[in-house]
């Protein structure tokens, strides 16, 4: 394997923008992912045809692919750029690495994007225990040892936006809120206390952009960094769905 | 916050009309599908056979109209409406994400449109709705005679039996990729497991029907009863059947072709 390897990047200076490539070549080193290539880049900006260019501008914070800010295209598809490899996706595709900011979102500047649509969809599903905090309601009902089991990945989902990118589904002009939502009100309408609120969740999960928009591609699971089983939650919704819509109709 | 209005959105109703969406893809559309083509391969033994089969379904005269408007062609228009509607609303992305499942819900959609084209032309082509405008090529009171005739022809240069084939096998695989599909979005395959194992029986189901279009299509093809080149025009076709065909049988003098649209009703009224 050669020491040095091409990047191309794709980048754009502001919201409005248009976009270009430019092409760097670092050198490799041990380990390096495409944070630190980014941060080589960064170092000394200058591109392949030996023009001064300028720093890329990338989202990263915890580096250990727990806190979802580096999500970008890497050579195409979505993935965190922490626990990218330059070596393993260089066996792959040997002559360069391409990256791109996530498309589903507004770009921010070069590799940066705004999720906030990502933050408004699990506010629109409650994606919390409520809890009221003028009185003493004691302690809460306990949760059984199977249902911490089954709850827990669901946790630890970061919105890093891999599913959401990935899914065919959800884009800038559609209403989806996406797998990573959808899987955090299932996650509180399981929850003893969040299922106050149940209904309220899955009156959003059967309007608009709920659950009814899932096209069941599931590339939504296979791109999950955490391996969130998202499209287990989606059918737990769709079954909730089901059976809230027709209590619904009946009940009215 | 993007939830007020978008072009997806179909008021209060979004969820119900998927769901009646996915329910109406199979029943009834999906059964009628089944019916249609289990019925169709008895041409395989023989066109007796066949003929009991299409005259069980005529007995339904006068009603037959009637069903076939609310059984079939208005949950059918329905599911395509709708499905064109669900085709356009996504961004399929299986050039970069190259999943199984990516490809079939990509695959499902193109099968969708293949098989709505071929749905409206084979209306055409078979139907006596397609009589006015040079269609109706099927005549029930000769059943296997007159399916296989047009099984005979081509169009644009392409044998028909094979474009059959194509929109037999779009319809069969948007069925059972839809009924694994419709078992995720009603809630019943909720795990993995499950999921895969439903995968498993929806294609068996799958291939199994598929089998039995095709063997319908070739049944008909290879059908011995319209030994005829097809080259004739359309009232010679007609002519040469009565000769070679079962046409006898029934012993129809005025057998329907296709330049003598006004007795064809007449002919299903008795």
């Amino acid at each position: 394997m050669s020491k040095k390897f091409k990047v191309a990047i794709k980048r754009q200076d502001d919201p409005n923008g248009a976009s270009r490539w430019e092409r760097f070549e670092i050198e490799n080193e041990k380990g390096m992912n495409i944070t630190t290539a980014l941060q080589r880049i960064a170092a000394s900006p200058v591109t392949i045809d030996g023009k001064q260019s300028t720093p890329v501008a990338y989202d990263a914070c915890c580096l250990e692919e727990v806190c979802g800010a580096c999500s970008m295209l890497v050579n195409g598809s979505v993935r965190q750029a922490c626990t990218a490899l330059a070596n393993t996706l260089l066996e792959n595709k040997p002559d360069e690495i391409t990256l791109e900011p996530m498309s589903k979102f507004p770009v921010v500047r070069d590799l940066v994007v705004d999720r906030s649509k990502m933050f408004n969809s699990l506010s629109r599903v409650h994606a919390w225990v409520p809890v009221d905090g003028y009185s003493d309601r004691g302690a809460g009902p306990r949760i059984s040892q199977h249902q911490q089991e089954d709850s827990y990945p669901l946790t630890t989902c970061m919105t890093c936006g891999c599913c959401v990118e990935s899914c065919p589904q959800f884009h800038p002009e559609s209403d989806f809120i996406g797998p990573a939502a959808i899987s955090q009100a299932v996650l509180f309408n399981e929850h003893p206390i969040g299922s106050f609120e149940a209904d309220k969740r899955l009156e959003i999960l059967t309007g608009n952009g709920g659950i009814a928009d899932c096209g069941n591609a599931q590339n939504c699971v296979k791109v999950c960094p955490k391996n969130i089983p998202l499209t287990r939650s989606i059918a737990k919704a769709g079954r909730s769905a089901t059976v809230f819509a027709i209590k619904q109709f009946f009940e009215k | 916050m993007a939830s007020e209005s978008s072009p997806s959105s179909q008021g209060g109703h979004h969820f119900l009309l998927r769901r009646l969406h996915s329910l109406a893809g199979i029943l009834p559309v999906g059964v009628f599908l089944v019916v249609h083509l289990t019925v169709n391969s008895t041409i395989n033994f023989g066109g007796e056979a066949f003929q009991t089969q299409v005259d069980r379904i005529h007995d339904l005269e006068p009603f037959l109209l009637p069903v076939e408007i609310v059984g079939i062609f208005l949950p059918l228009l329905f599911h395509a409406v709708l499905g064109f509607q669900i085709w356009f609303s996504g961004r399929p992305n299986v050039g970069a994400y190259k999943y199984g499942g990516n490809l079939r819900y990509t695959f499902q959609r193109v099968t969708g449109g293949v098989a709505f084209v071929f749905i409206l032309y084979h209306l055409w082509h078979m139907h006596w709705l397609g009589e006015s405008l040079g269609g109706a090529r099927f005549d029930p009171h000769d059943a296997a005679a007159t399916a296989a005739l047009a099984m005979k022809e081509s169009l644009f240069g392409v044998p028909l039996n094979l474009l059959y084939a194509v929109g037999v096998l779009a319809c069969v695989y948007h069925l059972a990729n839809g009924l694994w599909t419709s078992l995720i979005t009603w809630g019943i395959t909720v795990g993995p497991s499950s999921q895969r194992t439903s995968g498993y029986v929806c294609a068996v189901f799958g291939v199994v029907l598929g089998i039995v279009g095709l063997s319908s299509v070739r049944g008909f093809k290879t059908y011995e009863g319209a030994e005829v080149t097809v080259q004739h025009t359309d009232a010679e076709q007609h002519g040469d059947t009565e000769q070679h065909g079962d046409a006898g049988q029934h012993g129809d003098a005025g057998h329907v072709s296709a330049s003598q649209t006004s007795s064809q009703d007449l002919q299903r009224e008795d």
